[in-house]
C-alpha cells in the first residue's frame, strides 16, 4: 500500500466539471445539514411554520433534503421561493406520493422556469421532460396542462411545473433556456396543438408535416383516426368516470 | 460554368425560386445545380432504409464537399401512437405495448411501467421480486449495450464484433425465455411483483452466464479500445461539453460521457440498488470513445451487480407477489382453490383496476439513459394519459449538434454513439 494518490483519483479530480464539484459539494453540504440540530426543525410540528419559514431564509446553509418531503407542502423550497419571488403566479401546489406539482400561470412560465434553474439554492437545472395533458373531460377550462418534469442534478430531487392552457393560446417557449426543449416542444405542438411561442422550429415532429387530420393525443382524436376508418361508438371499452380533478387521490 | 463563377455572382432570388426555372427536364444539370443554391452546399438524404441508421431515422444533410454544415433528422417512421394506445388500454394491457418501444431491453421497459402504475396505485413489490427485478433489468443492459457495441462497431468497419457481440447476446435471450418464456416482447412484470415461479435452474443458469461473460468482454475490449482504426474514428468525434450535455437533457451514458455524474440508479435509488455496491463510470472528453469506455465499464459493474443481487435473494423463499386485494391480482393457487380469490381474480381481469386520482412519474436508468413513465389517472380503469419519456428520443435532438462542422463519415460514429432504437425513438 502506498501512500501517492492512485492514477483513478486524479483522472477522477481532473474530469470534475463545476458543475459536478457544486453537485458534491451540495451533497456534502446536505448531509452536514441532515445530521445537524437543523434537521429537528424541518421535522418540526406544522405549528412552527412561520418561525421555520425565517429559518429557512436566513440560515444561510443549505436546505436539508427533508425539507423538499415536508409534510407541509409550504415548506417546499421550489414552492417557497416561487411564492416570494412570483406571488401572482401561483395558481396551486399539490403532494401525492411524494411528488410535487406546482400549477403556474401561463405568461411567466418561461420565467419561473428560468427563475428555478438559476436559484441558488433551488437548482432544479435539468429539464427531463416536457409533455401535456388534454383534460377535455375532467373541467372546463383551461384545457390543456402543459407539464415540465424538472429534476436538480445538485439536490437530487423532481420537481413537476404544471401550466393552463386553453385551444390556440400560446405558451412561451422554454428553448432559450434548455436546447432539450427544442423537440419535446415539437413533439407536443405534433400531438396536442399547443403553441409554443418563440421556439425556433415549431413543426410536426413524429407525424408527417402534410398531416391534415389535427392532433391525435387530444382527448377528442378517435383511436382509429378520422379517415381511415369509420368511428364507432364502441371503439371505448370502458366509460369514462366524470371526476372532479383534484390530483390528490380522492375523486 | 466552374464552381468559382457561382461563388462571385449569385444568383437572383426570383431566378432561384421560379418554379418554371427548377421543372426537371427544361435545364441542364450544370444549370440545375447552380440554382439549388447559390452557395456550393449539396443536401443529401440519408436514410430512412440506410443500414448504418439502426431502422427508419432519415437524416438530411447539407453539405459542403464532405464538411456537414446542416443536419436535420426526421424521425416518425415507425410511429405507432403507442401513448394513445396506452390510453384506450386497462392498466395490466398496457405493459405489453412497452416492450414494443425499445425492443433490445424489454425487461428494462416493463419495469418502468409496472414501477409507475405500483407508485400510482400505492403498491410495493416484495423485497425477492425486487431483487428479481434488478436482475433481468440488468440483464437487459447487458443485451442492449451488446446490441450497441455489434451494431456500432459494424457502421465504424468493425465487422466481426456485430458476430461476437450477437452470439453473446443469444446467451442472455436464452435466459429470458427460460425466465417468461420470450425473447424479445417479453412482458416478464406485472403490476404486484412476479405471478408465476421463478425456474428452480434460473440462478445456476445466470451464474453460469456471468462466469463466461467478463472473459468474452475482455475479447472485445482487446479487439477495439487500442485499434487504431477504431481511436481514430471515435476520439474527438461527436465531442459534448458538460454544460451543453445538461441543456440538451441528454441523459445515460450520453451525458455521463461528459463527466456529469447522474445516474438514476445512484441518485434516486429504486428497486434495491441502495443495497448493491457499484461505480458509475465517467467520460473525461465527452467523445464517442469516451462514450464507448462508459458502456463497457458500465457491463463490467452490471455484471457485478447482477451476482451481488443473485448471492442476495439466492437463499431467500419468500413469496414473489404483493398482497393487495384492489390492485395486485391475486396468487394463482388461491384462484384455484378460494371462492374470493376467484372473484378477485375475475374481477381484475374482466374490469381491471381503478388507482386513485392522482399523477405519477417514475424514472428508470435505461441502457440508453433515463426512461421515464408519467402516468395520468382519472379513477377509471384506464389510464387518462400514458407519456413515455423515452432516453433516445431526447438524445437524439443532440445529433445536430455534434455533426455541425464534422465529416459525412463521422454521421455513422455519432448515430451509433448516442445509442438510438427507433421503435423507442418513435413510440
Amino acid at each position: 500500500m502506498s501512500l501517492q494518490p492512485t492514477e483513478p483519483d486524479k483522472a477522477h479530480a481532473e474530469r470534475d466539471t463545476p458543475e459536478v464539484q457544486q453537485a458534491a459539494e451540495a451533497e456534502e453540504a446536505a448531509e452536514v445539514a441532515a445530521e445537524s440540530p437543523d434537521a429537528a426543525v424541518a421535522s418540526a410540528p406544522v405549528s412552527d411554520v412561520e418561525g421555520l419559514k425565517e429559518a429557512m431564509l436566513d440560515d444561510g446553509q443549505e436546505w436539508s433534503r427533508a425539507r423538499w418531503f415536508h409534510d407541509d407542502i409550504e415548506m417546499h423550497p421550489a414552492l417557497y421561493v416561487l411564492r416570494s419571488a412570483f406571488p401572482d403566479a401561483i395558481v396551486d401546489a399539490v403532494r401525492f406520493r411524494d411528488e410535487t406539482t406546482i400549477h403556474v400561470a401561463r405568461e411567466r412560465w418561461r420565467e419561473i422556469c428560468l427563475y428555478l434553474k438559476e436559484h441558488p439554492r433551488v437548482r432544479l437545472n435539468f429539464l427531463s421532460d416536457l409533455t401535456a395533458v388534454d383534460m377535455l373531460r375532467l373541467r372546463q377550462n383551461p384545457r390543456f396542462d402543459v407539464v415540465a418534469q424538472l429534476y436538480s442534478l445538485p439536490n437530487r430531487v423532481r420537481v413537476r411545473l404544471k401550466a393552463g392552457v386553453n385551444d390556440g393560446e400560446p405558451i412561451p417557449s422554454l428553448v432559450p433556456i434548455w436546447n432539450g426543449a427544442n423537440w419535446l416542444e415539437r413533439e407536443c405542438y405534433d400531438m396536442f396543438g399547443i403553441v409554443f411561442e418563440g421556439h425556433p422550429n415549431l413543426k410536426r415532429m413524429l407525424l408527417p408535416d402534410d398531416w391534415a387530420e389535427g392532433h391525435p393525443l387530444r382527448k377528442d382524436y378517435p383511436l382509429r383516426g378520422w379517415s381511415e376508418f369509420p368511428v364507432l361508438n364502441t371503439e371505448r371499452p370502458v366509460g369514462r368516470v366524470r371526476t372532479r380533478w383534484t390530483g390528490r387521490g380522492a375523486s | 460554368m466552374s464552381t468559382d463563377t457561382r461563388i462571385a455572382a449569385p444568383y437572383e432570388a426570383d431566378a432561384v425560386f421560379s418554379p418554371e426555372a427548377s421543372s426537371l427536364g427544361t435545364l441542364t444539370i450544370e444549370e440545375d445545380l447552380a440554382l439549388q443554391s447559390g452557395e456550393r452546399l449539396m443536401t443529401l438524404n440519408m436514410g430512412p432504409q440506410h443500414p448504418s441508421t439502426h431502422g427508419v431515422l432519415r437524416v438530411v444533410l447539407k453539405l459542403d464537399g464532405e464538411l456537414i454544415v446542416d443536419c436535420d433528422p426526421v424521425i416518425g417512421y415507425l410511429h405507432r401512437g403507442t401513448e394513445k394506445l396506452g390510453e384506450h388500454h386497462r392498466y395490466a394491457q398496457v405493459i405489453p405495448w412497452t416492450d414494443r418501444t425499445d425492443y433490445v431491453a424489454a425487461p428494462m421497459n416493463n419495469l418502468g411501467c409496472v414501477l409507475a402504475f405500483e407508485k400510482l396505485c400505492g403498491v410495493e413489490a416484495p423485497e425477492r421480486a425486487q431483487y428479481w427485478r434488478v436482475i433481468m433489468s440488468e440483464l437487459a443492459r447487458i443485451a442492449s449495450h451488446l446490441v450497441w457495441l455489434g451494431t456500432h462497431a459494424l457502421d465504424i468497419g468493425a465487422l466481426s464484433m456485430s458476430l461476437y457481440c450477437f452470439r453473446e447476446r443469444e446467451l442472455i435471450l436464452d435466459l429470458f425465455e427460460a425466465f417468461c418464456g420470450a425473447r424479445l416482447t417479453t412482458n416478464m412484470m406485472e403490476i404486484g411483483g412476479f405471478s408465476r415461479p421463478i425456474p428452480e435452474n434460473m440462478p445456476g443458469m445466470v451464474r453460469d452466464f456471468l462466469h463466461v461473460f467478463p472473459e468474452r468482454q475482455q475479447e472485445y475490449a482487446d479487439l477495439l479500445s487500442a485499434n487504431p482504426i477504431w481511436m481514430s474514428r471515435t476520439k474527438g468525434v461527436g465531442v459534448i461539453p458538460a454544460d451543453v450535455a445538461i441543456n440538451y437533457s441528454l441523459t445515460g451514458a450520453c451525458l455521463r460521457g461528459s463527466g456529469v455524474n447522474y445516474d438514476i440508479r445512484k441518485a434516486m435509488p429504486y428497486l434495491v440498488y441502495d443495497r448493491l455496491d457499484f461505480e458509475v463510470p465517467l467520460g473525461a472528453h465527452g467523445d464517442t470513445y469516451d462514450r464507448y469506455l462508459v458502456r463497457m465499464e458500465e457491463m463490467r459493474q452490471t455484471i457485478s451487480i447482477i451476482g451481488q443481487a443473485l448471492d442476495q435473494c439466492e437463499r431467500m423463499d419468500t413469496e414473489l407477489m404483493a398482497w393487495d386485494s384492489e390492485y395486485v391480482i391475486p396468487p394463482h393457487k388461491g384462484t384455484m382453490t378460494t371462492a374470493e380469490d376467484m372473484q378477485r381474480h375475475f374481477i381484475w381481469i374482466i374490469k381491471g383496476i381503478s388507482p386513485p386520482v392522482g399523477e405519477a412519474y417514475v424514472a428508470v436508468e435505461h441502457p440508453k439513459g433515463e426512461l421515464g413513465y408519467y402516468v395520468v389517472s382519472d379513477g377509471s380503469p384506464l389510464p387518462y394519459r400514458f407519456r413515455i419519456r423515452s432516453p433516445d428520443f431526447v438524445n437524439l435532438a443532440s445529433l445536430p449538434y455534434m455533426a455541425n462542422g464534422s465529416m459525412l463519415a463521422d454521421v455513422v460514429a455519432l448515430i451509433g454513439t448516442i445509442d438510438i432504437v427507433l421503435g423507442s425513438v418513435d413510440r
